[in-house]
């Protein structure tokens, strides 16, 4: 049986929501996680190419660093920083530029950056204030003038998933096949699918983002000018300029 | 982790906020490693803005590395200075160590090239 989404009912303080269905289970799953995430999006391959020689950037939630290499020849600089241990890990084996860190506190002093991203990350932070604060932070760490660009699930979707349009908090199941679940503990739960297989299910907190919200947000947060937003690949996208 | 990115960052524990004090981060028990980059003149000259030439300065003093106190007035120019300034900024690394903060005294630790920068419950 496939495993489908489910509403969100967990009786948890948000930084314990975060720390057991985002963070614990990044750590787990990084390995299978990073083959997946492979391609760049072209929204994103299009604002780093556009970026002037000279840019130095912050990748807030970087995960494997899928986009700190896709501006080559050393035109631009780019530092990413992510929760997972483990997933910073792969992105240094790959010899980029990363840390470890939350993106609710980043480590950057005000306007370190010519630009930052944050993608596919703040559906992670489990209340509008945290969502808020996150935003806040990747505004914060950019100068003056400089651009950020920001991509989150949307509820509505086209792809494969489909999600209930009146249940915006939900856990979405991640499948670790059994080739490479990890034998040390983790809570995610034994599949018992295939005869000697068994893969691992996890459950990672989301906030899928209706449309429009993504952009009262940035217009909660202030600071900012929007100047693009759209849908691509089933998240909504900000791309914004600091005032 | 290269200077580049540590010129980039400050203290962030709560109420440690005195700028001359949470930035540049102190370096404590550090081991270097070289390694080297292919150098881009045009990217050098146009991120100097980026860069806080006073701590840069101060770091590299620190660490024993050569540079100049001042940036020149046509650094596109200046053959030695682009040179020092890459040497120091993208192929200087800080492979082990940790990164102190002269205002609370938190430690960052660097392990493999990597500085953990989160913070304990009571610091955020």
């Amino acid at each position: 049986m496939k495993e489908q989404p489910v509403a969100d009912t967990l009786q948890l303080s948000e930084a314990d929501k975060e720390d057991q269905y985002v963070h614990q289970v990044y750590d787990e799953i990084a390995t299978h996680f990073s083959d997946t995430r492979f391609k760049a999006w072209p929204v994103i391959e299009r604002y780093l190419l556009g970026l002037p020689v000279g840019s130095i950037g912050a990748d807030i939630g970087c995960g494997n660093g899928k986009y700190l290499g896709v501006r080559g020849s050393g035109d631009i600089f780019m530092v990413g920083t992510d929760r997972s241990k483990a997933l910073v890990g792969i992105c240094a084996q790959r010899g980029f530029e990363c840390q470890v860190s939350d993106g609710l506190d980043l480590p950057y002093r005000d306007g370190a950056f010519d630009f930052a991203i944050s993608i596919a990350v703040i559906h992670h932070f489990a209340s509008p204030e945290r969502r808020a604060r996150a935003v806040a932070e990747v505004l914060r760490v950019v100068r003056p003038g400089g651009s950020v660009l920001v991509f989150a699930w949307a509820l509505e979707q086209n792809g494969r998933r489909k999600f209930d349009p009146n249940t915006q908090d939900v856990l979405v199941p991640w499948v670790l096949p059994a080739s490479k679940a990890q034998s040390s503990a983790g809570h995610g739960e034994l599949t018992g699918e295939g005869e000697s297989a068994q893969s691992k299910v996890f459950h990672r907190y989301y906030h899928l983002f209706r449309k429009g919200e993504l952009q009262e947000l940035f217009e909660q947060v202030g600071g900012c000018t929007v100047i693009e937003n759209g849908y691509d690949r089933d998240n909504w996208y900000i791309i914004a300029q600091k005032i | 982790m290269r200077l580049i990115t540590h010129n980039m960052l400050k203290c962030h524990v709560k109420n440690c906020t005195d700028p001359d004090k949470q930035f540049p981060l102190r370096f404590k028990d550090v081991q270097l490693e070289q390694i080297d980059a292919e150098r881009n003149d045009e990217f050098l000259v146009r991120m100097l803005p980026r860069i806080d030439w006073p701590a840069l300065s101060k770091t590299t003093k620190e660490l024993d590395i050569t540079l100049p106190e001042t940036v020149p007035g046509n650094p596109e120019d200046d053959e030695e200075f682009l040179q020092a300034l890459h040497t120091a900024i993208l192929e200087t690394h800080i492979k082990q160590g940790s990164m102190l903060c002269d205002g609370c005294g938190h430690e960052y630790k660097i392990t493999n090239g990597i500085p953990n920068m989160l913070l304990a419950e009571h610091e955020i």
